[in-house]
């Protein structure tokens, strides 16, 4: 059983998906360990929420070569990355080779990744949807800096939508390495280090650990079925015997998340998030909702 | 007893012919020991050394640091078919592309957008897959003067086909492990906080690969906000990011990361990014190409006619960290 921390404060009433999923994220990370977080959306959201209420001695890394900073925040829109606000306070600016040398050499415990698309062994699609081979495909940006998070942290968390055109088979083309065929020391074959790979994934309503490394359910989110998790996916995954339940926002989370973390709504607020809403007898449901907590006269990009 | 080294994989992409000790001939012939000073125009930096053809790094991005103001002189000068090595890139990439001056890219990351797909679909523009992590232990490896290095990534990626690595056994261990090759493009362009004449360079703040890209490189334009003296170098060596003997052109280009943040200096023209992006997500770059980069001669005609002293005040102002950027 992973252990899930028990929200700090009272059950918010209203939140939307991407929320939710970011305070969930927030919760499970460690104290005293060292994550590789990507520079700006959800993973980074998750790792400062989490600094507040959850795991003060947690410290992270990014790409660009920020170790364990005490950012500014809000960042500025497009200056995630290279950014003095983001490397604020740091305790060591260094680069792009030595983070990954800090990875390779197995100092950093965690990565947190954002994904495209996945599959049951936990790879990750970051470079096309479609048949790349020939036919017609959608380009994206690349692995950028998650192909070493997947390969070199200790233990990789992927966060995605709960789509099933996130869930496949097998992803069209492998950006970042998961349990790759998901045959034992597959990883190893391939000369990746001993002893790594996926083990968490979070949806908004849903969270899945990796047993004889194919994707698990264990737990789901109070406002969806079994059944609505399971259809929104392109294969079944394995399902653990108890499952868990992952515990929605509460109204401190929230406050942090919106008038500090993301005051803009440019990670919190994605045209595919749904509301959801607490009905005063303890049951959820899907609303139409503006985005009514954010505080209109704040800028947004 | 000589045995050949076991290939178990290997990608299929061409990729930078890997020759270190042509590399080393080329340091001991073309890179000046001599304490020379190197101050010149964006315009002849860009004329005498980059070349059509040429393979090009830079230092971080348009929006981040990056060498904007050189990025834009190459495009202005029409350059052509450059292969690009674009480790933490971004709308750059599409930059390149939609003015013509990039053929083949190695691809770490970039910011995909309508240029480039337009330019991959007509065959004009040939994608290599890598990741940062990778292009930069390439850009280390031959800085090192080194022709390969291993690295515990990468391998069974669906990129590792369209690279040039190799999985290998390797011979001390007799375990798999990825090999990438070293990477000793031909130019590098990196835009700095500091530097004096000769090229001594300081940045500030973190960075990707600034030192190895200048020591992988054959040649190297240094753009910097602010030209010190020497004696302020010598004042405190260990802040020298790359010493002058990388360097081959050094040009003063205040605001040379525009539209772009410089840390410590200068916040980046948050509606310039805004207009650069919107371009380029509605396929319409040539707008910001014809606005920004052919419609004016020179960085200091940009700063003049299209920014102005408002704008970069703001900017500047609004950079209120200081700590950390040698203020």
């Amino acid at each position: 059983m992973i252990e899930l921390k028990q929200p700090v404060g009272r059950k918010a009433a209203l939140f939307n998906e991407r929320e939710h999923q970011i305070c969930v994220v927030a919760r499970l990370i460690e104290d005293g360990k060292a994550y590789w977080i990507a520079a700006g959306g959800s993973p980074m959201a998750s790792m400062l929420l989490a600094k507040r209420l959850y795991a003060p001695n947690a410290v992270y890394v990014t790409e660009d070569g920020i170790v364990a900073p005490e950012p500014l925040i809000p960042f500025d829109p497009m200056q995630q990355v290279v950014s003095p606000r983001a490397g604020y306070r740091a305790l060591q600016w260094a680069n792009m080779n030595l983070i990954g040398a800090y990875a390779q050499a197995g100092v950093l415990d965690y990565g947190i990744l954002n994904t495209l698309q996945v599959d049951p062994y936990g790879n990750i699609n970051s470079t096309a949807l479609g048949d790349f081979e020939g036919g017609e495909y959608r380009r994206f940006g690349g692995p950028g800096g998650a192909d070493s998070v997947a390969a070199l942290c200790w233990r990789t968390i992927l966060l995605t939508d709960h789509d099933r055109r996130k869930f496949v088979p097998r992803v069209d083309f492998i950006s970042s390495p998961g349990f790759l065929d998901g045959s034992e020391g597959a990883r190893e074959r391939w000369g990746l280090p001993r002893g790594t790979g996926p083990y968490l994934l979070i949806t908004p309503w849903a969270m899945f650990d990796y047993e004889e490394r194919y994707m698990r359910l264990v737990a789901i989110s109070p406002f969806v079925t079994l059944e609505q998790v399971l259809d929104e996916m392109g294969f079944r995954p394995k399902i653990a015997p108890q499952l868990q339940t992952l515990e929605t926002p509460t109204e401190e989370e929230l406050t942090i998340l919106r008038t500090e973390l993301d005051p803009r709504g440019q990670i919190t607020l994605p045209d595919s998030s749904r509301w959801v809403a607490l009905n005063d007898d303890g049951s959820y449901s899907f609303v139409e909702a503006e985005a009514k907590a954010v505080d209109p006269n704040l800028p947004r990009w | 007893m000589a045995q050949e080294l076991e290939i178990l994989a290997e990608g299929e992409a061409p990729y930078l012919p890997v020759d270190p000790d042509g590399f080393r001939e080329w340091v001991r012939d073309h890179k000046d020991r001599s304490l020379r000073p190197k101050l010149m125009s964006e315009r002849e930096a860009i004329e005498r050394f980059v070349q059509d053809g040429d393979y090009l790094v830079y230092e971080c991005n348009y929006l981040n640091r990056g060498p904007a103001a050189l990025l834009r002189e190459i495009m202005r000068q029409r350059k052509r078919d450059l292969w690009v090595g674009c480790k933490f890139t971004w709308i750059d990439v599409a930059l390149l592309v939609e003015a013509g001056c990039a053929t083949k890219i190695d691809v770490g990351f970039f910011l995909y957008s309508a240029a480039i797909d337009r330019a991959v679909k007509e065959g004009r523009v040939q994608l290599y897959e890598y990741s940062n992590v990778v292009l930069t232990n390439r850009l280390l490896a031959g800085a090192m003067g080194i022709p390969f290095i291993p690295v515990r990534s990468f391998g069974g990626t669906d990129g590792f086909k369209y690279s040039g690595a190799k999985l290998v056994r390797d011979p001390y261990s007799g375990q798999p492990v990825t090999i990438v090759p070293a990477l000793n493009p031909d130019v590098a362009i990196i835009h700095v906080h500091q530097a004096d004449i000769y090229g001594n360079a300081r940045i500030y703040g973190v960075g990707i690969s600034d030192l190895e890209a200048a020591l992988a490189s054959k040649k190297v334009i240094i753009s910097t906000e602010e030209i010190v003296d020497t004696e302020e170098i010598r004042s405190d060596p260990g802040r020298t990011t790359i010493p002058y003997f990388l360097v081959n052109a050094v040009v003063h280009l205040p605001f040379g990361a525009y539209p772009g943040e410089m840390p410590g200096r200068y916040c980046s023209d948050v509606e310039h990014c805004v207009e650069v992006v919107g371009a380029s997500m509605r396929g319409r770059l040539d707008q910001y190409l014809e606005k920004w980069v052919y419609g004016v001669g020179s960085h200091a005609e940009t700063l003049d006619k299209l920014v102005g002293y408002q704008k970069l005040a703001q900017m500047v102002e609004r950079a209120t960290i200081k700590e950390g950027y040698g203020r």
